[in-house]
C-alpha cells in the first residue's frame, strides 16, 4: 500500500474512521443530536473527498486487486452519500419521537453506506462479497431497529434468513465462476468471455450470481421480501434499502457486465428480459388496490427495477447510451423514492407508521404543501412530463429504443400505464374533502387533531422535502446539466 | 399619433384586470371609475387615431403595429399585430364610442345589482376582445378575439345565473355560435393548408394570395368561403343559426345593447367585409350571403311584428337589419354594409338603452301591452326613442337609417337583383310597422302602469348623444343623385383595394335612383301610417285580423320565430338526447372495463405469492435459481 492507494481510498476511510469515531463516542457519551451531526459530518466529509480524489489521483486508478476508484465509482459514490445524508436528516425527527436508543442507527447507517461505497468500487469477487455482507449484515439491525415493533423484528428476520440464502447462491455461483476460469478479477475474465468460453460450469455460475444480485434488486422471482420488509422497516430504513442499497448493486452490475465482457453470454440477456418482464408486471399488478402506502411504494420498486432492467439489457447494442440511461434513472428514482419516504416520515406519529392510504385522504385540505411535494413525488413516479421521473424513463425507452427491444418498450409503455392507476389512487385521496371521512368524522376528531397528523412539520424535514421537490421538478426541465456529468463520469467505464 | 394604437384594445383588458383581481373590494364608483375610465380612454385614443388617420393617411391607407410574435413554428409565426386601416378604423370608433356610451349608462342602469364589479369586469373583457377581433391582423388573432367576445356574450347573457331560464339562455347562445365557430375554424384550416399563412393583409397575406392562386368559382374559394359564412351567421344571428339571438335577451338590458346589437352580432359582417376577396373569388357564396340576408331580414321582420316583449321585439329586428347588411355584402356593396353597421349600431344601441329606461322604470316589466302612454311620464326618452325608432324605420330625410337602407336598396337594385331588391322593400315596410307598432303601443295611449323610477343623468346624456347619432350620422354619405357628397363611400373603398369592379353607384342613373327613392319614402311613410292606424287608431281592424283562424295560426307561427326552435329541437336536440340515453352506459366503456377487470383479476392471482411465509420465499428464490440455471445452461 502505497500514499496514493491510501489517498485514492480517502472516501472509505473516512466512513470507516467516522464509524468508529461514532462507537466510541456512544460509548462515553449518548447524545441523540450530537450523534447524528457527527454522522452527517462524517458523510459529508467522505462526500467532501470525492473531488479531491478525483483531482489527486489519476483516474481511474486500482488499488491491489480489489478495489478500483474511477469517474463511475466516485459518481455513484457521490449519490449514495447524499442519499445517506438525506437519510441521516429524517431519521433524526423520526427517531426522537421513538423510544429507546437512537445512537446506534447512525452507525448502522454509516456502516451500510460503506457497504454500499465498496460496492461500487469493487473490482473483484472479494470485494464485492465484503461490500455486500457489509451492506446487508448493518441492514439486518437496521430492519429491525424498532425492536419494541413486532413487524420491524419480523421484516429484520425475514430479510437476514432471505439475504442469507441469496447470499449463499451468490457464493456458489463465485465459486464456479472461479472453479472455470481460475481468477476473480473481473478485467481477467473478460479475456475468458472474449475467447467464446461459454462453459456450463461458467454459466451456471453466473446464473447464481443473478440470484443474489437479484435478491438484492428485489427483482421477480426474489422480490416476495419487499413488501414485508417495506412494510416492517422504519420509513428512512426502507428508504435507504429502496435507494442506496439497489443503486450500489446495480452500479456493481453494470461494472461487472462492462469489465468483465460479461455480455458475450448471450443467454444471460435472455434471463435478464424475463426477469424484467415479470418483474414489470409483478410490481404493477400487485400494488394496483394495495392500501398501505408502503406495500405500493414496494411494488413499485420492484416495477421501477425492472424498468431499470430495460436499460440495462440494452446494454448489449450501446453501452454508454444504457449505462448513462440507468444512472440517470437511479438518481431521479433515488431522489423522488426519498421524497416518497420522507412525506412517509414526517406524516408518521411516535407509535406506528403513516403507511395507510386513509391516513392521506384529505391531506390537501390541511396540510396543501404537503399534499403538493407528495403529488410531485407521486407524478415523478408514475412517469409524468416535467418531473424527474418523465426524463429518466425517457432515457430508459431511448436507450430500449436504440437497442430495438421492441417488446420490452411495449410492455413497459404498457406497465407505466397500469401503474398511473395506484400512483393516482394516493393522489385522488389526497384531494378527496375530508368530509369523505364521514364516519371518522363522527367520532369528533377533526383532521387537525387526529393522531395520523402531527400538529407541526419538523423544520428539518420540511427543508429537505422542499429541496428534494425542487430537484424533482429541476432534473424534470433541466436534465441536460445531470446528464453531462453522468456522461463524463460513466466515460470512464465503457 | 398612430403608434398609440395598441393602448385601444389594451386599456380595456386592464380594466378588466383590475376589477377582477381588486374588484370586489372596490367602492361602485371606483368600479365604474374604472369600467367607465377604461373605455373612456380608450375612445378618446381612438378618436385621436382616427383623426390622426383621416388628416394624414398612412401610406397604403393601412397602418400596422407588431406587439411581439406570438409564436414561431417554421414559417408560421403569427404576431400580435393590430393593423388599422378605414374598416377597422370604423369599426374601432363605433366599439369605443358607443362603448363607452353604454358602459356609462350602465352605471347607473345596474346600480341596485349585486356582481356590479363583475359586470364590467365582464363589459370591459368584451369591448377588449371585441377590439382585438376588430384590429387583428391575422386570422388566428382575430379568431382568438372572436371566441373571446362569445365567451363574454356567455357570461353576460347569464349575468343573472341564479335564474336557471338565464344559464339556459345563455347555454343556447354558446352552443349555437360554436357551431358556426367550428365552421369557421375548419375554414381557417383550410386557408392555411392551401395558402400557408393566416395574415390577412399584404403581399404575403391570404386577401393577395387567393386573388393571384385561386381561380373565380374554384371550389377551395367557395370551400373556404362557405366555412367563413357559417362563422358569420352564427355570431350574426342569421339563417339558420339565428334561434339564440332573442334568447339572448335574457342579459341586462345595456348588454343587449352593446354586444346583441351594436357590436358583437355585427363582428359576421366584419369577418365578410375583411375576407372580402375570398367572396368575390366564390360568387355562389356571395349570392348565397345576400340570399340568406334576404331571406332573415324577412323572417325576422314578420316575428317582430308579433312580439309583446319589448327585448324580443327589438332582438327580431336587430336580426331583420343585419339580414340587410348581409343582403349589402352579398352584391358586394362593402361600403354600403359598412354605413347601415354605423348607423343601426347608434340607431339600435339607442332604442335598447330607452328600451331599459322604460324597464327600469316600469319595475322590470317588458311586455309592451303592459305599457302604454310613456311619452307624458319619460318626456326625453320616448323622445329619443321616437327618433331610433324613426331611424330604424327609414323615416325619410332626417334620420341616419333613411340613408344606409337607401343606400343597400339602390345597391341591391343597381346589381341586378329585382327579387331581392323587393323583399328588402318589403322588409322596409315591415319595418317601419313594427317599429312604430311598439312606439305606438309602448308611448302613447292610456298608461297601464306607473313609473316608478325616473332616468339619472348618466342614462340621459347616452341617450341624447344617440340620438344625434342617429339623426346626424347619416349625413355622411348623400345619395348620389343629390350631388357628389360621399365622404364615407371614398374612405370606405381605400379599405377594399382588391375590389374587382368598384361600382360607384351607377352614375347617370340619377333618374332611377330618384324614382327608388321616391319609393323607399313611400314604404316608410306607408308603413309607419299603417302602424298608426292599426295599432293606436283602429285596433279592433288588427284583432279581427289576429283573431282569425288562419290569423291565430300565422301569429303563433311567426310568435315562435317561424318554428326553428321546434324544429332544431325535433331534429337536433332530441335525437341526440336520446342517443345519450341510450348510451348511458357508454358502450365503448366496455371495453376498458374489459381490460381493467382482467388487470385487477391479475392483481388477486398475483397477490396469492405474497403469503408472508419466509419459507414460501425461500422456496421462491429456489425456484428462481433452478429456472435461471435451467435457461442458462440449456439454451
Amino acid at each position: 500500500m502505497t500514499t496514493t492507494d491510501l489517498l485514492a481510498i480517502t472516501p472509505l476511510i473516512i466512513l470507516s474512521a467516522a464509524s468508529v469515531v461514532l462507537l466510541l463516542v456512544t460509548a462515553f457519551y449518548r447524545n441523540h443530536k450530537v450523534i447524528a451531526v457527527l454522522a452527517l459530518m462524517g458523510i459529508a466529509l467522505a462526500f467532501a473527498s470525492l473531488p479531491m480524489v478525483s483531482s489527486e489521483v489519476s483516474l481511474p486508478f486500482t488499488v491491489t486487486q480489489l478495489i478500483i476508484l474511477d469517474g463511475y465509482a466516485l459518481l455513484y459514490m457521490g449519490l449514495l452519500f447524499a442519499v445517506s445524508f438525506v437519510v441521516i436528516l429524517i431519521a433524526h425527527g423520526y427517531l426522537e419521537k421513538r423510544q429507546g436508543n437512537h445512537e446506534e442507527f447512525y452507525i448502522l447507517v454509516l456502516l451500510a453506506t460503506l457497504g454500499c461505497a465498496v460496492l461500487v468500487a469493487s473490482s473483484h469477487f472479494a470485494s464485492l462479497f465484503l461490500g455486500l455482507e457489509i451492506l446487508s449484515v448493518s441492514l439486518y439491525v437496521l430492519i429491525a431497529y424498532l425492536y419494541t415493533d413486532e413487524r420491524s423484528i419480523e421484516a429484520g428476520l425475514k430479510y437476514l434468513v432471505l439475504a442469507a440464502v441469496s447470499s449463499a447462491f451468490l457464493l456458489f455461483g463465485m465459486a464456479l465462476v472461479y472453479a472455470e476460469l481460475g481468477t476473480m478479477e473481473f478485467t481477467q475474465m473478460a479475456s475468458h468471455a472474449n475467447a467464446g468460453n461459454h462453459s456450463m460450469l461458467l454459466l451456471a455460475g453466473m446464473g447464481l450470481m443473478v440470484v443474489g444480485i437479484g435478491f438484492k434488486l428485489a427483482v421477480v422471482p426474489f422480490h416476495l421480501w419487499t413488501p414485508d420488509v417495506y412494510e416492517g422497516a422504519p420509513a428512512p430504513v426502507t428508504a435507504f434499502v429502496a435507494t442506496a442499497s439497489k443503486g450500489a448493486v446495480v452500479a456493481l452490475l453494470m461494472r461487472y457486465f462492462a469489465t468483465a465482457d460479461s455480455y458475450a453470454h448471450s443467454s444471460l440477456f435472455q434471463v435478464f428480459t424475463v426477469i424484467a418482464i415479470a418483474s414489470m408486471f409483478a410490481g404493477n399488478l400487485m400494488a394496483l388496490l394495495q392500501n398501505n402506502v408502503k406495500r405500493i411504494l414496494a411494488y413499485s420498486s420492484i416495477a421501477h427495477l425492472g424498468y431499470v432492467l430495460v436499460a440495462f439489457i440494452a446494454f448489449r447494442a450501446d453501452e454508454m447510451m444504457a449505462v448513462t440511461a440507468v444512472t440517470f434513472y437511479l438518481v431521479a428514482y433515488s431522489v423522488t423514492t426519498l421524497g416518497a419516504f420522507g412525506i412517509i416520515t414526517v406524516l408518521s406519529p411516535g407509535d406506528r407508521e403513516a403507511d395507510a392510504i386513509d391516513d392521506y385522504r384529505g391531506l390537501a385540505w390541511h396540510r396543501p404543501w404537503l399534499a403538493g411535494i407528495f403529488t410531485a413525488v407521486l407524478l415523478s413516479l408514475a412517469g409524468i412530463p416535467l418531473t424527474a421521473g418523465f426524463v429518466g424513463k425517457f432515457y430508459v425507452v431511448a436507450a430500449g429504443v436504440g437497442s430495438a427491444l421492441w417488446l420490452l418498450l411495449v410492455l413497459l409503455v404498457v406497465n407505466s400505464t397500469i401503474g398511473l392507476y395506484y400512483y393516482l389512487r394516493i393522489v385522488v385521496a389526497m384531494y378527496r374533502t375530508p368530509e369523505d371521512k364521514a364516519g371518522e368524522a363522527a367520532t369528533g376528531l377533526t383532521a387537525a387533531e387526529s393522531p395520523t397528523t402531527p400538529a407541526s412539520l419538523p423544520l428539518i424535514g420540511g427543508v429537505v422535502l422542499a429541496g428534494l421537490t425542487l430537484l424533482i421538478v429541476w432534473l424534470g426541465v433541466y436534465p441536460a446539466t445531470l446528464m453531462r456529468v453522468i456522461k463524463v463520469a460513466v466515460d470512464t467505464l465503457v | 399619433m398612430l403608434e398609440l394604437l395598441w393602448l385601444i384594445p389594451i386599456l380595456p383588458f386592464i380594466g378588466f384586470l383590475v376589477l377582477v383581481l381588486i374588484g370586489t373590494r372596490l367602492s361602485r364608483a371606483g368600479v365604474a371609475a374604472i369600467g367607465v375610465g377604461s373605455i373612456g380612454i380608450s375612445a378618446v385614443v381612438s378618436l385621436l387615431c382616427g383623426f390622426s388617420f383621416m388628416s394624414s393617411p398612412p401610406p397604403g391607407d393601412a397602418f400596422s403595429q407588431t406587439l411581439w410574435t406570438w409564436m414561431k413554428v417554421g414559417s408560421f409565426a403569427p404576431g400580435i399585430t393590430f393593423h388599422l386601416d378605414a374598416l377597422s378604423l370604423l369599426m374601432t370608433l363605433v366599439v369605443t364610442v358607443v362603448g363607452f356610451l353604454i358602459h356609462l349608462y350602465s352605471t347607473e342602469y345596474m346600480n341596485d345589482e349585486d356582481g356590479y364589479s363583475r359586470f364590467f369586469a365582464y363589459m370591459n373583457l368584451f369591448v377588449g376582445s371585441m377590439l382585438t377581433l376588430i384590429l387583428a391582423d391575422n386570422l388566428i388573432l382575430l379568431y382568438l378575439g372572436w371566441e373571446g367576445v362569445g365567451l363574454c356574450s356567455y357570461l353576460l347573457i347569464g349575468f343573472w345565473y341564479k335564474d336557471p331560464a338565464n344559464g339556459l339562455a345563455a347555454r343556447k347562445a354558446f352552443t349555437i355560435t360554436r357551431v358556426g365557430d367550428t365552421a369557421m375554424a375548419l375554414g381557417l384550416f383550410l386557408l392555411f393548408a392551401h395558402l400557408r399563412t393566416l395574415n390577412i393583409h399584404g403581399d404575403g397575406g391570404i386577401l393577395a394570395l387567393a386573388m393571384s392562386q385561386w381561380m373565380e368559382g374554384s371550389g377551395l374559394a367557395i370551400a373556404a368561403a362557405a366555412l367563413l359564412l357559417g362563422g358569420a351567421l352564427g355570431k350574426s344571428g342569421q339563417l339558420p343559426l339565428q334561434t339564440w339571438l332573442p334568447d339572448a335577451m335574457a342579459g341586462p338590458t345595456p348588454v343587449s345593447a352593446l354586444i346583441h346589437a351594436a357590436t358583437m352580432v355585427t363582428a359576421g359582417v366584419y369577418l365578410i367585409a375583411r375576407t372580402y376577396v375570398l367572396f368575390e373569388l366564390a360568387p355562389a357564396v356571395q349570392f348565397a350571403v345576400a340570399l340568406i340576408g334576404t331571406i332573415t331580414l324577412f323572417v325576422a321582420g314578420c316575428s317582430a311584428l308579433t312580439q309583446r316583449d319589448m327585448k324580443r321585439i327589438l332582438a327580431y329586428s336587430t336580426i331583420s337589419q343585419i339580414g340587410y347588411m348581409f343582403l349589402a355584402l352579398g352584391v358586394g356593396a362593402w361600403s354600403a354594409a359598412m354605413f347601415h353597421f354605423m348607423t343601426h349600431a347608434f340607431f339600435k344601441a339607442l332604442l335598447f338603452l330607452g328600451a331599459g329606461v322604460v324597464i327600469l322604470a316600469l319595475h322590470h316589466e317588458q311586455d309592451i301591452f303592459n305599457m302604454g302612454g310613456l311619452r307624458r311620464a319619460l318626456p326625453l326618452t320616448s323622445k329619443t326613442f321616437i327618433i331610433g325608432a324613426a331611424a330604424l324605420a327609414g323615416f325619410p330625410f332626417i334620420t341616419a337609417g333613411f340613408y344606409s337602407k337607401d343606400l343597400i336598396l339602390w345597391k341591391v337594385w343597381s346589381a341586378h337583383q329585382p327579387w331581392l331588391y323587393i323583399v328588402g322593400l318589403g322588409g322596409a315596410l315591415l319595418t317601419a310597422l313594427y317599429s312604430f307598432r311598439l312606439v305606438f303601443i309602448a308611448f302613447f295611449g292610456e298608461a297601464k302602469s306607473h313609473v316608478v323610477k325616473k332616468p339619472g343623468a348618466c342614462m340621459k346624456i347616452p341617450l341624447t348623444i344617440l340620438a344625434a347619432l342617429a339623426i346626424i350620422g347619416g349625413l355622411i354619405e348623400l345619395p348620389h343623385a343629390w350631388g357628389n357628397w360621399q365622404p364615407f363611400s371614398k374612405f370606405m373603398e381605400s379599405a377594399f383595394p382588391l375590389t374587382a369592379s368598384v361600382e360607384h353607384g351607377g352614375h347617370g342613373k340619377a333618374a332611377a335612383e330618384l324614382i327608388l327613392q321616391g319609393i323607399a319614402v313611400v314604404v316608410s311613410v306607408v308603413g309607419i301610417s299603417l302602424a298608426y292606424l292599426f295599432f293606436l287608431r283602429k285596433q279592433i281592424f288588427v284583432e279581427g285580423v289576429a283573431g282569425s283562424s288562419v290569423g291565430v295560426a300565422v301569429h303563433r307561427f311567426w310568435f315562435a320565430g317561424w318554428g326553428f326552435d321546434w324544429l332544431y329541437d325535433k331534429v337536433f336536440v332530441q335525437p341526440v338526447v336520446w342517443a345519450a340515453r341510450i348510451n348511458k352506459n357508454d358502450i365503448i366503456d366496455f371495453i376498458y372495463r374489459l381490460f381493467a377487470g382482467i388487470i385487477q383479476i391479475f392483481h388477486f392471482i398475483f397477490c396469492l405469492t405474497q403469503t408472508g411465509r419466509v419459507r414460501w420465499y425461500a422456496v421462491g428464490i429456489a425456484f428462481g435459481a433452478v429456472v435461471i440455471v435451467a435457461m442458462v445452461v440449456l439454451s
